[in-house]
């Protein structure tokens, strides 16, 4: 994922990552409350100064290192689902959220995740989401399933309330953190500073000179 | 040429949109009537010549700016201890350290060396330069109409360098090789030109990075103009070039759009009420700004048509829901827009914009999303469904054939006008404009074919014209035969009987054989 690289000298103390994250789930867990939350700090308000929530960004500063975070919200309805590739291309994380109120919710997440895997590999940074534990009472996910399937996937769990503002800072610090890590490996894996490779640059794994996968149903890869 | 006018024909029909040429393809106005792989090979020539002018205006610029340049420094020079023979020496993190380019592009073993290698030897360069200088002469008057606009370009692009200054000549320097070295590689598939200006850019960015010491926002703004410049001047070369079948799958959206006339906003449960002005306002003003995403030729300017028509999208949602547009609003809005507004060649601006944009505005910025949601509508459209419109399959099928047509059956009730269909005047302003639009066309087709009618009675006229003459002329000649007089010319003086009556001084001497 060389987007989450921006280039760079090797002085890395002076430079800016820039990363991608997708927000996936099904309709209804709270994905544009999540972000509305966390970009404008509000919850079902009249007031939310944005035209639109699709697409928000967010500048950070994590330990002397800037980070511009951009969120990408993306279609929940089922009928829209075949399009997830051409969304989560070259994404450095993904946001997989469900509602702990409802068990189908988890099951998608679950799809997604498998989906996310078997295209993108290990370099994503994955974030399972439950949701709305504001209403523990309802909760129809256990606990210990989600995170144990969390950790079995080599995702990591959080427990959000986009209504109580709830685990959500820490989600998106915890998130860029992961990316950043991944980046940095992703630099010295590459070595000494030298240009970033094509094939990287447009987030392609590099197989020596093999046709390199490109996702399927993808409308513009470009493969 | 009588066949010729009546194939060209009065009334507009399927065949007159097709390239003159009859190859199938849709022809083009801006390509005087050919399709892009006619105008191709007819104008091929010109590009060459393009070239060259960009050459010898490049070189032109480059001279002035030179001499701009060192009428300056010349006075620095003076004071200050051997400034531009240090330059090289003061670091690497100098533009002016370019000729590495190539030993650093050696050291990478994943890259296709030999490419990138040939745009930054010199060697290559002259070659290529000397065999431009041998292009052939095209036709004026369409090489000066591009020369145009690139000359424009050249000269923003020159002056905004200007205010680098030393790396300024060395992105110019750069770029215009670039160019030139493109212009040899007419024949690479277009994955391969994408990947050409994807390392051109990858290297200048690499270059700018450490020049600018890790300030993105300056190397974006250097590269904003990188990009501008040169994808001016590649743009009909690269631009649905006859490799791809991008052309093919224009065609093919085209006819599918037009297909799917029939479905409605609700069936794509979009949050856009088009009773309220200010959203159908909004909604007008998307599909013209993506119809015109097609008039481009800088993938940034495209970019920026998408970005244009979905802000407009967003507003219309805003104001219909009164809260912000989430992606579950956006794609089915914008979706509905694609199928409204048809836009020319949507394949082959998708296919461009994602081979030869800046990849770092494609991968994070706001434009890429909305590029990356116009990419999922097209994919959409192309695979949807009865499914995806909540529809049964018979319906669709009755949709798609013409049998039926889902306003009039679903909404009798709902249209105040449903018993005669003719003569009413829709209350939607979209359709209002359609209307409009077509009454603009009817009125021009008359008028053509008046003019038209106009043409073909000169024509007769000019047909008739020599053949009145000829008849004329014939006349005359019967009435008055023109009698050729024996005459038996032979020597000069003989037979003249009259010569003896001359005066001395004429008469002619007569020599004895
Ligand atoms: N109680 C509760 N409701 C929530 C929470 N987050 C979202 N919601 C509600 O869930 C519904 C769907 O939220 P939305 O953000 O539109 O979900 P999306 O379709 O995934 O984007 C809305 O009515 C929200 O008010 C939460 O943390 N707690
Ligand atoms: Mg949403
Ligand atoms: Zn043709």
């Amino acid at each position: 994922m060389a987007a989450g690289g921006a280039g760079g000298n090797s002085g890395s103390g002076n430079r800016t990552y820039s990363f991608k994250v997708v927000l996936l789930g099904e309709g209804c867990v709270g994905k544009t409350s999540l972000v509305l939350r966390y970009c404008e700090n509000k919850f079902n308000d009249k007031h939310i100064t944005t035209l639109q929530a699709s697409f928000l960004t967010k500048k950070l500063n994590i330990t002397g290192k800037r980070v511009n975070l951009a969120i990408w919200d993306t279609a929940g309805q089922e009928r829209f689902h075949a399009l997830g590739p051409i969304y989560y291309r070259d994404s450095n994380g993904a946001i997989l959220v469900y509602d702990i109120t409802d068990e189908d919710s988890f099951q998608k997440v679950k799809n997604w995740v498998k989906e996310l895997r078997k295209m993108l590999g290990n370099e994503i940074c994955l974030c399972i989401v439950g949701n709305k534990i504001d209403l523990d009472k309802d909760r129809h996910v256990s606990v210990e399933e989600a995170e144990s399937y969390a950790e079995s996937v080599g995702a990591k769990h959080y427990h959000t309330s986009a209504k109580l503002n709830k685990g959500i800072e820490e989600l998106f610090l915890d998130l860029c953190k992961r990316m950043m890590e991944t980046a940095q490996a992703e630099e010295r894996l590459k070595g000494n500073g030298a240009s970033q490779s094509a094939s990287s640059r447009r987030g392609v794994q590099i197989v020596d000179d093999e046709p390199q996968a490109t996702p399927a149903g993808g409308c513009c890869s470009s493969g | 040429m009588s066949q010729r006018t009546e194939r060209r024909g009065i009334h507009v029909d399927q065949s007159d949109l097709l390239c003159k040429k009859g190859c199938g393809y849709y022809g083009n106005a801006a390509w005087q009537g050919l399709c892009s792989k006619c105008w191709r090979e007819e104008y091929q020539r010109v590009r060459q010549k393009q070239i060259q002018d960009d050459w010898a205006l490049a070189e032109k610029l480059q001279r002035e700016e030179e001499a701009a340049y060192a009428s300056v420094h010349g006075a620095q020079a003076l004071s200050h201890s051997q400034p531009a023979a240090s330059q090289p020496h003061t670091g690497h993190a100098s533009l002016g350290a370019f000729s590495k380019f190539e030993e650093k592009k050696t050291n990478e073993k994943t890259r296709k060396v030999t490419t990138v290698k040939k745009f930054f030897s010199p060697s290559s360069r002259t070659a290529s330069k000397k065999e431009t200088q041998e292009g052939k002469t095209p036709s004026p008057s369409i090489s000066r109409h591009a020369s145009f606009d690139t000359e424009q370009v050249s000269k923003d692009f020159v002056d905004f360098l200007k205010n680098l200054q030393k790396p300024g000549r060395e992105i110019h320097k750069q770029c215009r090789a670039f160019i030139v070295n493109m212009s040899s590689k007419k024949d690479l598939g277009a994955d391969e030109l994408s990947e050409c200006v994807q390392d051109f850019y990858q290297n200048l960015a690499d270059r700018l990075m450490s020049h600018f010491k890790g300030s993105s926002e300056s190397v974006e703004q250097v590269m904003d103009q990188v990009e501008k410049y040169i994808m001016t001047r590649l743009y009909k070369s690269v631009f649905c070039p006859e490799t791809t079948d991008d052309e093919k799958k224009d065609l093919a959206t085209q006819n599918r759009i037009r297909a799917l006339h029939w479905v409605t906003i609700e069936m794509l449960c979009v949050s856009m009420d088009e009773e309220i002005p200010e959203v159908s306002e909004n909604v007008v003003k998307a599909i013209t700004d993506v119809i015109e995403m097609d008039s481009k030729r800088v993938p940034r300017d495209k970019l920026a048509c998408i970005t244009r028509c979905s802000k407009h999208i967003f507003s219309a949602i805003r104001i219909t829901k009164n809260e912000p547009a989430s992606a579950d609003d956006f794609l089915p809005a914008l979706i509905y827009i694609v199928l409204k507004a048809n836009p020319p060649r949507l394949q082959s601006n998708i296919q461009y914009i994602t081979r030869f944009c800046n990849p770092s505005r494609l991968m994070t910025g706001e434009d890429g999303y909305y590029f990356t949601n116009l990419c999922c509508a097209a994919a959409f459209i192309e695979k949807l469904d009865a499914q995806s419109l909540n529809l049964s399959p018979e319906e669709f099928e009755r949709y798609m054939s013409g049998q039926a047509s889902p306003r009039l059956n679903n909404s009798e009730g709902e249209w105040p006008h449903s018993g005669s269909a003719v003569g009413v005047t829709p209350t939607n302003p979209v359709l209002a404009q359609l209307n409009h639009n077509l009454e603009m066309l009817s009125g021009l087709s008359s008028r053509q074919e008046s003019l038209m009618e106009a043409a073909q009675s000169l024509q007769a006229d000019l047909i008739a014209w020599p053949k009145n003459v000829q008849r004329e002329v014939n006349d005359i000649l019967e009435k008055y035969p023109l009698e050729i007089m024996s005459r038996t010319v032979s020597a000069i003086d003989a037979n003249n009987m009259d010569n003896d009556q001359l005066p001395p001084p004429l008469t002619p001497q007569v020599f004895a054989g």
